[in-house]
């Protein structure tokens, strides 16, 4: 075997077609130069070595990058791509749980609706990653191909050279006082749970028992009807919380204007909240027999207990998020 | 030596080596003979770094390459163009002057060490 020929055919292969030949011949002229006279198999092998890696030496000629994504765009690139990705799988989740609950029938037990929609999310968010990193990816790597600007500067995210204007774009926001997207996608994700609460109540909040075949539901804890005649209020508060969430995102950090606004949400929904919970006619009696029954408790004292520790706990948490409010507006 | 200082060195050296090689194109070389005239003076350049720098030079028209084909082996030989001549004059007075303070300032180091 023909070792030269073989690492030539290995260096030429990974260049373009029209300098092959040239660059082979040349390459064959210097290796034969660099040999004695009469050569072993040693001595080609040392000279091969000594050239080196047939594909390093391949892209020195190519005078291409052996990277994907190099120094100029590196930084575009990841914040890009910390910027979509979140983007992306909240979307897709909204999207999904939409497609979902639209063709939901009602049939299908609480505990199989959440497990299918846990299971479908996962898959959806891993799925929506691997294609949002492979196009933004294969963007980066073509555009790092094409771009011909000679001097390697890494680009600001403006996809220019950095100026010392850039830094004007930049909100300065203290981390104690800044409203993480997390926080926005956790209280947006509050919103979604407890209003599906509400109006799906009498599938969701009850007694299950377990009858071998997973969880069952048997009785529903509150009566439906009374609980929709609240429903104009209900959407208000769905709105405003919707509302204050964007209006979070937006901002990025608490300011007094925001905090005011919180207390009154929380003051409003707080108070529809106790009207609602005291109803009368709220709560299902066969479930408030059964509760009183499980805690050898009359009837009329489950009941006050149970209103009561509820309407205490929604009390307490307003109270906490008021508080929060104000605290994190007053950091500097 | 340490990883760490080869790289060093690597990358002081990258820069010189456009250099060393425009200075010996003056007359018309091929790859070996340049390795060879480099070797002579010191100059320790890898010969996969070297063709394909060749290629670089010409591509930007520093240099100019014909085959010899009248010996029993082909031959590519590079020879500086006129504009690789002007460009490597201006390129030596910027190195001269360079090593100049780079020398003053190693000279002076060298003092302080002394005290």
């Amino acid at each position: 075997m023909n070792l030269i020929e073989v690492y030539i055919h290995e260096v030429t292969r990974r260049l373009p077609e029209k300098s092959r030949a040239d660059i082979a011949l040349e390459l064959r002229s210097t290796i034969e130069d660099t040999l004695p006279d009469e050569y072993s198999e040693e001595d080609v092998k040392t000279v091969l070595e000594k050239l080196g890696n047939p594909a390093a030496l391949a892209s020195r000629y190519r005078d291409q990058p052996m990277h994907l994504i190099g120094p100029r765009y590196f930084d575009v690139y990841v914040s890009l791509l910390k910027m979509i990705l979140p983007i992306a799988a909240v979307i897709a989740l909204i999207s999904m749980f939409a497609e979902y609950f639209i063709s939901y029938s009602g049939e299908e037990s609480i505990v199989n609706v959440v497990l299918t929609i846990l299971g479908k999310g996962i898959a959806m968010i891993i799925e929506v990653g691997i294609q949002v990193f492979f196009w933004l990816t294969l963007t980066f790597a073509i555009i790092e191909r094409t771009d011909k600007g000679i001097d390697q500067v890494p680009l600001s995210s403006s996809l220019k050279k950095w100026t010392a204007d850039d830094l004007k774009n930049i909100a300065y926001i203290p981390k104690k006082k800044a409203i993480s997207k997390c926080e926005v996608f956790g209280s947006l994700m509050w919103t979604a749970i407890w209003a599906s609460l509400y109006f799906y109540a009498d599938h969701l909040m009850g007694i299950y028992t377990n009858s071998g075949e997973g969880l069952e539901f048997v009785i529903p804890a509150l009566n439906q009807e009374v609980l929709l005649r609240y429903w104009p209020i209900v959407i208000v508060i769905i709105a405003l919380e919707i509302g204050l969430a964007l209006y979070k995102l937006f901002k990025g950090q608490w300011t007094t204007k925001m905090a005011i606004v919180n207390t009154v949400l929380e003051l409003f929904a707080t108070l529809a909240f106790i009207v609602i919970l005291t109803n009368p006619n709220l709560m299902n009696q066969e479930f408030i027999t059964y509760m009183s029954d499980l805690f050898t408790t009359t009837t009329k004292q489950f009941e006050i207990w149970f209103i009561g520790g509820v309407i205490i706990i929604f009390i307490l948490t307003a109270a906490l998020n008021i508080f929060d409010g104000f605290r994190k507006d007053r950091i500097h | 030596m340490s990883t760490l200082l080869n790289s060093l060195t690597t990358e002081l050296r990258r820069g010189t080596l456009t250099l060393a090689v425009l200075s010996q194109l003056r007359t018309p070389q091929y790859g070996y003979s340049l390795v060879q005239l480099l070797e002579s003076s010191g100059i320790n350049i890898d010969q996969s770094t070297l063709y394909p720098l060749l290629r670089r030079l010409e591509k930007q028209e520093l240099v100019t390459s014909s085959w010899d084909t009248s010996e029993s082996r082909p031959r590519k030989y590079y020879v500086l163009s006129e504009f690789g001549l002007e460009i490597f004059l201006q390129l030596r007075e910027e190195w001269i002057s360079n090593s100049k303070m780079l020398y003053g300032l190693l000279k002076g180091d060298g003092e302080d060490e002394l005290d």
